[in-house]
């Protein structure tokens, strides 16, 4: 039942890519990200998918993986495509029992499909190549100048700091749980919906009383070792900008920019 | 020497600006959202799947305030975001990410603070609560769908009802779920009781 969990599915290799600096690829991915919404053809999104491709090749990340992100999303793209397909007015092409097929629909369902799967295979190549860690560290850099204008940029990266190294923690935890109230007789798996929802209660009340009991411990640990907040707060590994970064990270704004205007 | 090492020496102790234990119970919050995310209660043929994951999210909206509960509703979304990405305009992950999982947060108006900080929820108030941040959320979706639709459904075919219709099929069973489970928590004082500053 819980088996199939990946969230921040990294991938730990040694490449050019894993080695750029994350503020680096969080930038180039916003970048590419906007210049999806701007581009509007096919020409524009084969130039992304080459630009992607060059970067998944230096990543050394095999294309199965990116594949593997798109699996459980194929449902969704699907009917993004058959939505376009079968709801755009126009020169009909062919008919489908009582729905048709617009040349305008295909063309649009098409450059739809091509978009919605660019976006995924970019990000997945970005949580692929940088580790969660990396990443809320390189999140908290680049709020920082929106310190000034209230956003609590350390406090937002230790709360995903503390998610992201909890989950696998509560994962375990709601597992045990479960056999252990399995073990008792507890059925989670038929019912109807209200049932389920109720027989979940045995599950749910040590799950809650142990995770605030765990965050209460923690913030314990934390004041016990003077914790106050961002302020002054150094890091083992900061992060630096080397020229790598800044080279890949123009290529990316100059390649964006010539898209984006061109295309 | 240097006149910077002087600012250096009288920092002041300023209290940070979210506590400790703010920041803890919104990562834990955030956690076991995400671990609940993937206990399916029901999952429907078509793909939609109904779970338990606001259900943190509201505990910490109650327990915190809503300023806190939106804060961990949309850090919420930002990691819904990787475990089902579907990003289709900058407009529609918008509200379908950050603002759909933060409109949660307002449940922490329906929590009354006693003497000493301690929550003091009555059911009616908690049910409340559940009922006004799932049905913004449901709201958010619903704007999102019609934002999407819009540019591309055929003029005359109502999107509110395509949408409405589309994001009710999840977003009713999973409130009716949460508000009940939330009825059955709410008396537990080991959940809502102590430890609660």
């Amino acid at each position: 039942m819980l088996n199939d969990l990946t969230i921040g599915q990294y991938l730990p290799l040694d490449s050019p890519v894993h080695r750029l600096d994350p503020r680096t690829k969080l930038l180039a991915v916003t970048l590419l990200v906007a210049l999806l919404f701007f581009v509007h053809g096919f020409a524009g999104y084969a130039l992304v998918a080459a630009f992607l491709g060059m970067a998944v090749a230096l990543s050394r990340i095999s294309l199965r993986y990116l594949i593997r992100g798109l699996r459980p999303l194929w449902l969704i793209i699907a009917i993004t495509l058959a939505l376009h397909l079968f709801m755009t007015e126009g020169r009909v092409l062919a008919y489908l029992g009582p729905l048709k097929i617009t040349h305008e629909g295909l063309i649009r369902g098409l450059l739809m499909t091509i978009r919605l799967v660019l976006l995924i295979a970019l990000t997945s190549l970005l949580t692929l190549s940088t580790s969660p860690i990396a990443l809320t560290d390189g999140i908290e850099s680049l709020l920082g100048p929106f310190r000034r204008f209230g956003v609590p940029a350390h406090e937002l990266a230790m709360m995903m700091t503390i998610a992201l190294r909890f989950i696998p923690t509560l994962l375990e935890e709601a597992e045990k749980i479960m056999k252990a109230q399995m073990a008792r007789g507890a059925d989670f798996e038929s019912g109807h919906l209200m049932q389920r929802a109720k027989n979940l209660v045995p599950l749910l009340v040590p799950l809650f009383v142990g995770a605030f009991r765990r965050a209460d411990e923690l913030a314990t640990a934390m004041e016990a070792r003077c914790y106050r907040g961002g302020e002054g707060r150094t890091k083992f590994r900061p992060l630096v900008m080397r020229r790598v970064d800044w080279v890949a990270l123009g290529a990316t704004a100059v390649f964006a920019v010539v898209v984006a205007w061109r295309f | 020497m240097n006149s910077k090492t002087g600012d250096r020496a009288a920092p002041a102790p300023a209290r940070p600006r979210i506590p400790a234990q703010t920041i803890t119970e919104v990562g834990l919050a955030v956690a076991l959202a995400a671990v609940l995310h993937f206990i399916k209660v029901f999952e429907a043929p078509q793909g939609g799947s109904v779970s338990l994951e606001m259900l943190p999210l509201f505990f910490v909206a109650l327990r915190r305030g809503a300023g806190t509960g939106v804060l961990a509703g949309a850090l919420f979304g930002f990691f819904n975001l990787l475990l089902k990405p579907y990003v289709v305009t900058p407009v529609q992950f918008a509200l379908d990410y950050p603002v759909a999982f933060g409109v949660l947060g307002v449940a922490g108006w329906f929590a009354r603070r006693g003497a000493g900080g301690q929550v003091r929820v009555s059911r009616p108030a908690v049910l409340t609560g559940v009922i006004a941040g799932s049905a913004l959320r449901f709201v958010a979706h619903l704007v999102s769908g019609v934002v999407f639709f819009a540019q591309y459904a055929p003029k005359g075919q109502n999107v509110w009802v395509y949408s409405a219709l589309y994001n009710g099929g999840y977003m009713v069973p999973e409130t009716l779920i949460t508000a009940a489970v939330m009825w059955w928590l709410a008396g537990r004082k080991d959940l809502f009781g102590e430890g609660v500053r």
